[in-house]
């Protein structure tokens, strides 16, 4: 039995700079060996600090980017090279993707009416039937056909834009949604509204979300599940409220407890992590959060921790939660409260 | 006077080629020594414009500023070119989303800390140097001495973002402007330069005015708030009380449309419908009736002065029945 969206050890190396010789002196590991699945109908949130590599997967997904390696396998049907596989080109009409910068997603010289018809329109869709669904769309995202059809993006606010993204997004009927930061720019009035849309949207259309963002709050109000990244590569995944309630890696906690507090008596006093995140160019050996983690031992800067089941559908790459690991003190999970709740 | 910053009836207008842009208007601020304000709102509200004001930072042939703004004693408004350089730096000072804005690229950062410091105070270059060590150290910059002699760009953003702070407090201003200096840093570093922030606070003894769009933000460091909408006030008290009970109409809409942690999914969010007003006319009814639930005729006449209490401010004729009134309101612990 394989989940509806399923993705195997997806790697993507950058190379970066030139020696003499032209060739790259060094490489960035923007994601390695990611893996994740999800069913139909539901919404898979990423999480993760700038960097970590959150774009990257989602670039790579649709294909805007080849990755290294990885497979990916939408209702069984595996895209990618190799027998048997579709070309990752034909994965475009299945999944679509609406980014943070609304204003550079959309062509400035194409009317909104042009730029949500084109989809339909390379899609073998007639002048009139892409028209229609422009039409339909935008009535759909709660902008007045009318008024709007017309416009150009520069045009139209920052939540209106996003709602025509989501309009061209939806556009060629695709099955999975990636929303990379896709409200993290709007005022938080504005936000609630898109959220509001997104949430009527995926019950109306059957769609599936891949949510990516920085923000934890709003990755929890909209995810089923959710897994967190660091420095390339996957930490922790599971069902939402169960890694909220009960995060099973250092990483996660310390996420969850850097939330600013919701009362004035509740104010942090102590930041769970010191320093940045470091460079993913020379990453730290073993597990890579080892010299931020509070629960390191000598054997985390050594061996890399594997995604290990933990059970109740929840994965986690840290010795410490893993029995047999060599760790000293295996911990079943710790409660380490997020912030205090209404 | 108590108070090391009071803010009176301060408009400021700008010029441009489509005509005024009403940026700020009838803004009242106090703020009491050692004490934090948030000025909380949207983009395009008017909180820069407003803290801009305070140091005199607009071009001066295309601004205009109306009011009264007293700094340390000091009417801002009246000073004169020198006077304005010394007030800048060492009296008030200001930190910035993008740490690269406050630094010149092509020098050390331990001498552009220095210049500072031997500019208003007159001492030596070593003198400076050994100041800006003694505030990399305040900000907890690792290795401080060594990162004197590092290039803005060789620092990772958290770093730079605490290298800004050293800079903006090197000569002990009396008040700190912060302007979203946490809005581009991730949350575990955001948390840092908060805690970092509150510190250096209580141990200067200084005033701060903390811009943020973020809530959770204003309740970790802020005593007061002011809701900034549409180049106003529209409420104003101690933080716990704005925050639990709020009584403006869009300081309630901001916290319904806010997604808390443990929220049920099935909630739907409380949405503001619409748009902030565009800033190209002066608008003298409430700006927010396009956008408010319980607007009525009366809230597109002219407004009236605001609804005032020992602690507490808000400005809408509706007041007080509509205090309080969105179910989301009361989301937060009382
Ligand atoms: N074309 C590229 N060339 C070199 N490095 C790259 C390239 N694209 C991404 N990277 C690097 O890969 C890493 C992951 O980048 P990515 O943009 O995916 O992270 P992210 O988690 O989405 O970050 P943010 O939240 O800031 O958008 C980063 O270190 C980034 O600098
Ligand atoms: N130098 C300027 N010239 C013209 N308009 C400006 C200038 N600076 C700011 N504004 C306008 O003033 C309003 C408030 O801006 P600002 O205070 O920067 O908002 P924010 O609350 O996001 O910081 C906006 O409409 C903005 O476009
Ligand atoms: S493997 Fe070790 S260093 Fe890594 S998160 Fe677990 S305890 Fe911390
Ligand atoms: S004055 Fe009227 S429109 Fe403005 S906030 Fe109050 S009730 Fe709403
Ligand atoms: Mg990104
Ligand atoms: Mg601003």
């Amino acid at each position: 039995m394989t989940a509806f969206l399923q993705v195997e050890g997806l790697q993507k190396y950058f190379p970066i700079g030139k020696n003499f010789l032209g060739r790259p002196t060094q490489v960035v590991k923007a994601v390695e060996d990611v893996s994740f699945a999800t069913e139909r109908g539901k919404t898979l949130g990423i999480v993760g600090e700038s960097g970590c590599g959150k774009s990257t997967t989602a670039r790579l997904l649709m294909d805007l980017s080849p990755p290294d390696q990885g497979r990916i396998t939408i209702d069984g049907q595996a895209y990618g090279k190799g027998a048997g596989r579709k070309p990752i080109t034909a994965l475009r009409k299945r999944m679509q993707m609406v980014f943070q910068d609304s204003y550079a997603s959309l062509n400035a010289r194409l009317t909104i009416e042009e730029s949500i018809a084109f989809g339909p329109k390379i899609n073998g869709a007639s002048d009139r039937e892409a028209s229609t669904k422009a039409r339909d769309l935008l009535d759909r995202v709660g902008l007045d056909p009318d008024n709007f059809i017309r416009r150009y993006p520069h045009e139209l606010s920052g939540g209106q834009r996003q709602r025509v993204n989501i309009a061209r997004a939806l556009a060629i009927d695709p099955e999975i949604v990636i929303l990379d930061e896709a409200v993290s720019a709007l005022d938080k009035s504005v936000q609630a509204q898109v959220l509001n849309l997104l949430a009527d949207l995926k019950a109306e259309f059957d769609l599936t979300y891949l949510f990516i963002s920085h923000d934890l709050n709003v990755v929890q109000y909209v995810s089923d599940d959710v897994i967190v990244m660091y420095l390339g590569q996957v930490v922790e995944s599971g069902p939402a409220q169960a890694m909220y309630s009960t995060p099973a890696h250092p990483y996660t906690a310390a996420l969850l407890s850097a939330l600013p507090a919701l009362h004035p008596k509740d104010r942090k006093t102590r930041a769970p992590l010191e320093g940045d995140p470091p460079n993913p160019i020379s990453p730290p050996s073993g597990c890579r959060f080892h010299p931020r983690c509070p629960f390191a031992e000598p054997m985390c800067a050594e061996t890399v921790p594997p995604l290990a089941d933990i059970g109740g559908g929840r994965h986690v790459a840290c010795h410490m939660r893993v029995p047999g690991s060599g760790y000293p003190e295996v911990r079943p999970i710790v409660t380490v409260a997020p912030s205090p709740t209404a | 006077m108590d108070n090391i910053v009071e803010v009176r009836d301060l408009c400021v207008t700008f010029k441009t080629s489509e005509g005024s842009v009403y940026a700020v208007s009838n803004v009242n601020l106090d703020l009491a020594e050692g004490k934090t304000l948030a000025l909380l709102g949207e983009s395009g509200s008017g909180k820069s414009v407003t803290m801009k004001s305070l140091m005199r930072l607009h071009p001066p042939h295309k601004t205009q500023i109306t009011g009264s703004i007293h700094v340390a004693g000091r009417d801002v408004l009246a000073l004169g070119n020198r006077e304005l350089s010394d007030l800048r730096g060492k009296d008030i000072a200001m930190v910035f989303q993008e740490p690269m804005l406050a630094f010149d690229p092509v020098f050390k950062v331990g001498d552009q800390i220095a210049e500072v410091v031997m500019r208003h105070e007159g001492c030596s270059y070593e003198a400076g140097r050994d100041r800006a060590l003694e505030m990399m150290e305040c900000v907890h910059i690792p290795s401080p001495r060594k990162r004197l002699d590092a290039y803005p760009h060789e620092m990772s953003g958290g770093m730079r973002q605490r290298a800004m702070i050293a800079l903006a407090l090197a000569c002990r201003p009396t008040v700190l402007l912060a302007d979203e200096p946490t809005t581009a840093l991730d949350a575990t570093v955001q948390i840092q330069v908060l805690l970092l922030l509150r510190e250096l606070q209580r141990e200067f003894g200084m005033s701060m005015i903390f811009v943020t769009h973020d809530v959770g933000v204003a309740i970790e460091v802020a005593d007061e708030i002011a809701v900034m909408y549409g180049g106003r006030i529209v409420e104003q008290g101690p933080v716990d009380q704005v925050m639990t009970d709020p009584w403006h109409p869009y300081t309630q809409g901001l916290l319904g449309a806010t997604v808390y942690p443990n929220m049920d999914p099935a909630t739907r969010l409380v949405s503001i419908p619409g748009a902030p007003p565009q800033l190209y006319r002066q608008i003298t009814e409430c700006a927010f009736a396009p956008r408010c639930p319980h607007a009525t005729d009366e809230c597109h006449q002219p407004l009236p002065p605001p609804t005032q209490t020992d602690q507490r401010m808000a400005r809408c004729i509706r007041l007080p029945e509509v205090a309080g009134a969105l179910p989301r309101a009361s989301v937060l612990p009382q």
